[in-house]
């Protein structure tokens, strides 16, 4: 069943669209994308999603139900400002978010047991102590003796504590070192493996690109583009091929015949140094064609359609958007 | 509820838990008590006081023909010269007299064309000495012009002393007790004004703490604002009953003790004195009245309505300072919201000491005792005079009724100032997050 449904989504501030005509799923065991440029009208969205706000107009439903407050339990939700009680220990906090998000004291004492453990938080705590959690509330360290980044890993771990259905991340990586990225993102694979729901707003488009089953690109609170991440990338695929050919077997007269040529779209080094030719193909000039014409050429040491990247099809669509 | 109760606990335990709490319990009572020594040592201070330098030097001028003597005062010396006024100016000018009294005509015994000249403003009290001293001279006068002897009529004049008892419906006779009331209510009805304060600005802060910490966003993603709000202020409530159920607890343990240790000296003063005549005695006297009158108050009704008023009167202030410090994103944009909300509670402490020590079952008190924003106060300052439980009751309905219609509208303001960050909100903002549904 739908996790999350979005059906015409729209909202308004004064006389600001910041979501118009949204419709999404986020399907369980599925990560979801949500891309965006800044005040595009994404944290919007995710605060809808996260009963925070309610939409103007259009439905969202959870699990097949309007969505509404109790709904929230089931969910966990991450904004991208942090925030947490600066003179309040670890675990206290932990016991708390567990608690208002309807985990009993004792469950959340287990959950934070095994998740500081998998999280190599348990440094945080007086290890020495073998008198149960609740002496060791007392001496674990306060939020402000942490670092910012085990403040986000704290952070983190408040949200998915108490086992979300659908876990609401907006930009989750930011502020993590490398090492904790990875062990963050392990973390999300594993609860979408374990058939979470997540959906998350990120500027890293390697993230999307590595992590999202699907995603959304909004700009100026409407869709650009929905679906799965490789069908949206191939939606996008504009007929080019690159191809690069041996320099030191090339033909001396082939380059300045392909520069010559209408059909090309632009040259560049490639990370092993050779220079990639992109063409433009179509019904005229096949891209067997090219392959051919390559081969005549010298030997070719790379060919291979162009599909664009996320990121690409990012930047061109907001900023022919924006300019139009 | 649920969530309310784990915000409450929250809000609670870590405030309790806090050091400045804990200190501040334990030697609040005695700050409170050396901020009221402190008050009344000034009050008596100043009333004993006298100008620097001694008696002022007074010079009559003009024509008196009704007032033959003015005598000597505590304040000033008088002289009469003969001089003409404007000879007497050159002397005030130099210093060598300080005030000139210009007396033109009195010979219908009118004090109307009294003129005092001094190179420095009398202070009032120094006003009302002059004019009073010269309403007894003339008095005097006038008696001894008809042949009376004023130090005579003086020596008729007896002292009352008047014992006011209040009758109960039972016919029981106590103790009026008025000074001591007066006393106690107004000391109740400060703490009422400074633990609002101190307490309902500790909700504000929590709530904008919260906002910049933009933990609030976490927490509203699963508990509704408005549980959020009250957590915090039913909270923060419990802890301010558990400071002063602490303090009630150290004060009740300092009467035991007192009463202990100088009850039977004071019985035994009291047999003492009934044999005894004398100024010492006369004052032990008093100091065991005013422990009679002390212990006939009605402590079960007085601390019944003050923790009744107090808990009400908190709960409607701190739900509008809750507001205030959603709606604001920092400290200064707290303050232009503070002062229109602030000013109803100093207005209450106004009325309750010019109108309720004066006439505590006068129209103007009753009134301010049911209007809920001053009633936390004055209905505190009128209860230990003998208030029904019926006005108690009306007055507490009232209360209790704005604080539930005031949380709804402070919740919606909470809900939709949580979350919005830069712009200071102006109370058309407020106004239009009140009308807003999302």
């Amino acid at each position: 069943m739908t996790i999350l449904e979005l059906d015409s989504v729209s909202k308004t501030y004064g006389s600001q669209v910041v979501s118009k005509e949204i419709s999404m799923r986020i399907e369980p065991g599925t990560i979801h994308g949500l891309l965006g440029p800044n005040g595009a009208g994404k944290t919007t969205l995710l605060r809808m999603m996260a009963t925070i706000t309610k939409p103007d107009s259009g439905h969202i439903c959870f699990l097949g139900e309007p969505l509404v407050d109790v709904h929230a339990h089931q969910m966990g939700y991450m904004p991208e400002e942090r925030g947490l009680y600066k003179r309040m220990s670890v675990v206290d906090q932990l016991l708390f978010f567990a608690e208002i998000r309807g985990l009993s004291r004792s469950e959340a004492q287990g959950e934070i047991r095994q998740w500081m453990h998998r999280l190599q938080m348990t440094d945080w705590i007086n290890p020495s102590s073998t008198q149960g959690i609740k002496n060791r509330v007392k001496q674990s360290k306060k939020l402000e003796e942490l670092s910012k980044g085990m403040a986000q890993k704290l952070q983190f771990l408040c949200t998915i504590i108490h086992k979300p259905k659908l876990l609401i991340l907006d930009e989750p990586f930011s502020g993590f070192d490398p090492v904790n990225a990875d062990l963050i993102r392990d973390i999300i694979l594993d609860l979408k493996n374990q058939g979470t729901a997540v959906v998350f707003s990120t500027h890293r488009m390697d993230n999307i690109e590595s992590l999202c089953d699907d995603i959304t690109l909004i700009n100026q609170g409407a869709p650009l583009f929905q679906g799965k991440t490789m069908e949206v990338r191939r939606s996008q695929f504009a007929g080019h091929y690159d191809l690069a050919i041996d320099e030191d077997q090339v033909e001396p007269e082939a380059p300045q015949r392909w520069l010559q040529h209408s059909r090309l779209v632009r040259a560049f080094k490639n990370p092993e140094g050779n220079w990639v030719h992109r063409f433009q193909c179509d019904a005229e000039f096949s891209s067997q064609h090219l392959l051919k014409l390559g081969s005549e050429a010298g030997r070719i040491v790379h060919f291979a359609e162009h599909i664009p990247s996320i990121h690409d099809i990012f930047v061109q669509s907001v900023q022919s958007q924006n300019h139009a | 509820m649920h969530k309310i109760g784990i915000i409450f606990r929250r809000e609670y335990l870590s405030r309790i838990r806090n050091k400045s709490f804990i200190v501040m319990t334990l030697i609040g009572p005695f700050l409170l008590a050396l901020f009221y020594g402190g008050m009344i040592w000034v009050g008596t201070e100043a009333v004993n006081s006298t100008e620097d330098g001694g008696p002022k030097k007074v010079t009559i001028t003009g024509q008196y023909p009704g007032l033959t003597s003015v005598g000597p005062s505590e304040s000033f010396a008088f002289q009469n010269t003969g001089n003409d006024l404007e000879s007497t100016k050159a002397l005030l000018n130099e210093g060598s007299i300080d005030v000139i009294l210009d007396i033109q005509d009195l010979g219908q015994g009118s004090l109307d064309s009294v003129t005092a000249y001094s190179t420095q403003s009398l202070s009032l009290r120094q006003e009302r000495e002059l004019r009073s001293h010269l309403e007894l001279q003339l008095h005097r006068n006038q008696l001894q012009s008809m042949g009376l002897d004023p130090l005579a009529l003086d020596s008729l004049r007896q002292g009352v002393e008047l014992h006011c008892q209040t009758l109960s419906d039972t016919g029981d006779a106590q103790n009026s007790a008025t000074t001591l009331k007066s006393g106690v209510g107004f000391v109740m009805a400060f703490l009422i004004y400074l633990f609002i304060f101190l307490y309902g600005s500790m909700v504000m802060r929590g709530a904008l703490e919260e906002k910049t910490n933009r933990i609030v966003e976490v927490i509203i993603s699963s508990v509704r604002p408005f549980e959020l709000m009250m957590g915090k202020i039913l909270g923060v409530a419990a802890v301010g009953l558990t400071q002063f159920l602490v303090w009630i607890a150290m004060g009740a343990g300092l009467i035991t003790g007192l009463s202990r240790f100088f009850g039977p000296q004071m019985q035994q003063g009291l047999q003492n004195t009934q044999s005894m005549q004398g100024s010492g005695s006369q004052a032990l006297q008093t100091s065991i009245s005013l422990w009679d009158q002390f212990h006939s108050l009605p402590f079960g009704k007085i601390i019944f309505v003050f923790v009744l008023f107090f808990l009400g009167g908190y709960l409607l202030y701190s739900s509008l300072f809750a507001a205030i410090g959603a709606a604001a994103s920092q400290d200064t944009d707290v303050q232009s919201f503070m002062l229109p909300v602030s000013l109803p509670l100093v207005f209450g402490l106004l009325i309750a000491q010019a109108s309720v020590i004066q006439a505590p079952h006068g129209s103007l008190a009753t009134w301010f005792s049911y209007i809920p924003l001053t009633s936390p106060i004055v209905m505190v300052v009128r209860s230990p005079f003998d208030v029904s439980w019926l006005e108690i009751a009306g007055s507490a309905i009232l209360l209790y009724s704005t604080f539930i219609a005031m949380v709804y509208l402070a919740a919606k303001i909470y809900r939709i100032g949580l979350l919005k960050y830069g712009k200071k909100p102006t109370w058309k903002d407020l106004y239009l997050w009140i009308r807003q549904s999302n």
